[in-house]
């Protein structure tokens, strides 16, 4: 009887968590389509292995998030409405997104028009795209109209919207990887830049050119203009960028640009609120693992994982490497704390799409990456580092450290993939995140918990009136059983793709939020009392002057 | 047709004795050496005192098998010759004859005083670089084929191994050798780090911890395996433990500064900031050319809201971190490779 009640009392204490077991249902959801991306044997060239992202967006303004995946050449980037009861349908001819073929990278949304539909951006090594969202039934590509086509063939990646002069228009980001050119580019091989353990292996990024990080601004009307130069995104050039994430890290009501670096240093573009960013990575503590060394930064995440109110940063690197999280020990200066949060033992595995979310409502973010190495051919060596390999998934235990449940955290998690973008989303809105996962050459994996959610929670959806309609940067703090937890609404992330732009809280044993404070991008602050858990709660921005 | 009957006519002019040697030395800059050596016998044939063409005659003898003949010759000019360039070509023809003759031991000499007069020079390292390939080659021959049942023989087969990136095989090996010499120093420490190259889990850790602590019961004063289960400990979780490990290995080696950079990152984490910084600052000193420390030394100046010290430490960290001068771009041109167009 005495070890019964501590057992239970041992199920409320912090990152205790009960079993989880994640499974992948995308064949029974609909989801069996493969999305090809180069070679799965060999891979001649390096726009082979970065592509794709996924995104979860809800489109058609149902209250049920949709699934995109963005796909290589050979294949259509495809969007999947969910029709409810777990299953998705195919509508990308019906939408009009049937147009776009080539190398897709990564995918971000928000309602660039304020028209109150979630529009679309694909990025690709070619043209990007912008999709206009009609009315949530069909798609219209408006990129050359919104003045977003390039002038030459560029490698853009990660892309994320922001309103960083917060003027209520959705700004837009893309992270440009390098100059690519598959005449020019030498083949596996060729140089010591082609070579991995001793096999030839597609070149690069080293030994191929660097090129700049785009920022367009949003005038308003439907168009976008070039602030790349004017704002100081693009005097950085000597960086292989991928992933984008945005967050006031500092704290001083504007949003700021994470960008995830292959082999060179990352950059934090510290927002000045004046159109300007000024690069300060290196002296802020996220440039470089905890020895000064750069990293091949892949993927990104965000989240307050030691709720002390400050945003952290978690980035996925190359084999060999650790992963990297990024304590913010306030005013946006971090601290190296992967060893200490118990995330130093995982170096077999290249890390792409990432995300803190709560997978047990206990009220502490936890931690997925997707995993895959870059490079077929590494199979050839018969080493502990696999072109296909699983998805790593760390518990919070609350205190600050994390714990590596993966080999106990079901069969979805042992599955093995050439993974690499990660939406994270609740789609059939039951209180548990999902995970849509983009894998090379295969089918897509949607990893979904076998038991409903034990604790109780809420999901947030901010709708802007006077700040962008999507709220992108509005800032959300919930208080639930005595603890402030706090995130912020934001587009792009992980690794080129697109979470759920609604806010997961778990709230554990807490049946009501006693609060939910609001500071919107248009500095309004709004706070509601008593809300009840367990479902979506809408809430709009105050139209008035508060 | 018409260009052959050219030369042939210049062929039957008689040549003086400098413009044959230099049609010799042509000859033999071409790689024509049996031509060379053909024309030179005969030049210094006629004119014995053609110190050019002794040199070069001696040269082509070697580079056409005739080291017997060429090596004492070789190493006249290589001692005594003035003209600096033809000193270091007979040096590097003597090293090569002596290489082919299996002299190692004559070989040394000659490449030290080539190295001496002609530091950088990138034939003179080459042949340094297969003179002690040739005398690892032969020592390994030796002990495989003289001592095959000795540990050593294990030990350096783990080393080969860890080298081609072969871990479990390093540590199979490490482990006949400990089984044939359990009290050896080194080999306990070289087991655990091969085993921690070739994985980071619970069990390696253990392992490889284990191993650390048995090379200490060996040689307490081991300072580098102190440091190395200070590592295992705090990828343990045990900050406490490293920390005493780390304070250790300082105090056996006060000069390691990579035990130095982890220790005051513990101290950092613990916000002890001065004993950090104290401890960083003599780690650059010791190391002054080492991103890790400066980047340590960087973030702990910051955290100490010391922001001119940390400044002054990212401009140092910028000098290290910038790339030589067109370091990929000359790399590639070298390689005739086309770099894509912006």
């Amino acid at each position: 009887m005495r070890l019964l009640a501590s057992l239970a009392l041992l199920a409320w204490l912090p990152g205790a968590g009960g079993p989880v077991e994640f499974r992948n249902v995308a064949a029974s959801a609909g989801l069996t389509r493969a999305f090809p991306n180069g070679g799965d044997r060999t891979k001649q060239f390096i726009v082979e292995t970065t592509g794709s992202g996924a995104a979860w967006i809800d489109y058609d303004n149902d209250g049920l998030l949709d699934a995109l995946l963005v796909s290589g050449a050979g294949g259509l980037t495809r969007l999947y409405h969910n029709e409810g009861k777990g299953r998705f349908r195919d509508v990308t001819e019906e939408v009009g997104l049937a147009v776009a073929s080539g190398w897709g990278q990564g995918a971000c949304a928000a309602d660039y028009d304020n028209d109150g539909f979630t529009d679309l951006f694909v990025t690709y090594w070619g043209q990007n795209h912008l999709y206009r969202n009609i009315g949530g039934r069909r798609f219209e590509d408006v990129t050359a109209r919104a003045g977003l086509r390039q002038s030459r063939v560029r490698y853009n990646t990660g892309c994320a919207f922001l309103d960083y002069d917060r003027d209520g228009h959705a700004d837009l980001f893309v992270a440009n990887y390098l100059k690519f050119d598959p005449q020019t580019t030498p083949k596996p091989g060729e140089n010591p830049y082609c070579w991995y353990r001793g096999i030839p292996v597609n070149c690069g990024p080293r030994g191929l050119p660097f090129d700049r990080n785009i920022l367009y601004h949003n005038n308003g009307d439907g168009t976008f203009t070039d602030v790349s130069e004017a704002s100081g995104i693009a005097a950085p050039d000597q960086n292989y960028a991928l992933s984008v994430l945005t967050g006031d890290f500092n704290n001083d009501g504007l949003e700021d640009i994470y960008v995830a670096c292959d082999q060179t240093p990352s950059l934090l573009y510290i927002n000045r609120g004046n159109g300007k960013f000024t690069e300060e990575a290196l002296l802020r503590g996220v440039a470089f693992d905890e020895n000064g060394k750069a990293m091949s930064g892949m993927g990104l995440a965000a989240a307050d994982y030691d709720g002390d109110g400050w945003l952290d940063i978690f980035r996925s690197n190359f084999s060999d490497d650790r992963e990297t999280l990024y304590r913010n020990r306030g005013r946006g200066e971090f601290d190296d704390a992967t060893v200490a949060a118990g995330l130093a033992r995982n170096t077999r595995y290249v890390g792409w799409g990432c995300g803190f979310f709560d997978m047990d409502n206990d009220g502490w973010q936890d931690l997925l990456l997707v995993n895959g190495h870059v490079f077929p051919e590494v199979d050839r060596l018969g080493i502990d580092i696999h072109f296909r390999d699983r998805a790593i998934l760390y518990r919070n235990l609350g205190n600050g450290k994390f714990a590596d449940i993966s080999e106990s955290a079901g069969p979805g998690l042992e599955e093995r993939h050439a993974a690499r973008g990660a939406a994270f989303g609740d789609y059939d809105n039951d209180g548990q995140v999902e995970v849509l996962i983009n894998n090379q050459n295969e089918p897509p994996s949607l990893l979904k918990q076998a038991a409903g959610a034990g604790s109780h929670w809420i999901l947030l959806r901010l709708t802007g009136t006077r700040s962008n309609r999507s709220a992108l940067g509005a800032k959300v703090r919930v208080t639930a059983g005595g603890r402030t937890q706090s995130d912020e609404v934001r587009s792009g992330g992980s690794y080129l793709s697109q979470s759920d732009l609604r806010l997961h809280f778990g709230l554990g044993a807490a049946r009501r939020v006693e609060r939910v404070e609001i500071d919107w991008p248009s500095g309004a602050r709004q706070v509601l009392r008593d809300l009840p858990a367990d479902r979506v709660t809408a809430i709009e921005e105050p139209r008035g002057t508060l | 047709m018409r260009a052959i009957s050219v030369f042939a006519v210049f062929a039957l002019l008689p040549l003086a004795a400098e413009d044959r040697t230099a049609e010799a030395v042509d000859a033999f800059h071409r790689g024509r050496y049996a031509d060379a050596r053909e024309m030179l016998e005969k030049v210094v044939q006629a004119a014995p005192g053609d110190g050019v063409a002794q040199t070069f005659l001696a040269l082509s003898r070697a580079a056409t098998g005739g080291c017997d003949t060429a090596a004492g010759e070789l190493g006249r000019q290589f001692a005594a010759n003035q003209d600096a360039s033809l000193r270091r070509l007979a040096g590097i023809a003597l090293v090569e004859c002596h290489l082919a003759r299996n002299r190692l031991a004559d070989a040394w000499p000659v490449l030290d005083a080539l190295q001496k007069e002609f530091p950088g020079d990138a034939d003179v390292l080459y042949e340094t670089a297969k003179l002690h390939m040739r005398a690892w080659n032969e020592a390994v021959f030796q002990m495989y084929q003289k001592t095959p049942a000795s540990f050593r023989v294990n030990q350096l087969s783990g080393e080969i191994f860890e080298i081609q990136g072969r871990y479990a095989e390093a540590a199979a090996e490490y482990r006949k050798a400990i089984e044939k010499n359990p009290a050896g120093l080194n080999l306990h420490y070289r087991l655990g780090r091969a085993l921690l190259l070739e994985s980071h889990d619970t069990a390696k850790l253990r392992e490889a911890r284990n191993e650390f602590e048995a090379e200490l019961a060996l040689n307490p004063s081991d300072a580098v395996a102190e440091y190395q289960v200070g590592q295992i400990l705090l990828a343990e979780q045990n900050a406490a433990g490293a920390m005493a490990r780390f304070e250790r290995s300082v105090s056996l080696s006060p000069d390691f500064a990579e035990a130095l950079v982890a220790l005051a990152r513990l101290k950092t984490e613990a916000k002890q900031y001065p004993e950090a910084i104290g401890l960083l600052e003599r780690a650059v000193k010791l190391q002054p050319a080492s991103e890790t420390a400066h980047y340590s030394l960087m973030l702990v100046y910051r955290n100490a809201g010391r922001m001119e010290e940390a400044q002054r430490e990212k401009t140092v960290l910028d000098q290290l971190k910038r790339p030589p001068e067109g370091e990929f771009t000359e790399f590639l041109k070298r390689l005739g490779e086309k770099t894509p167009k912006p």
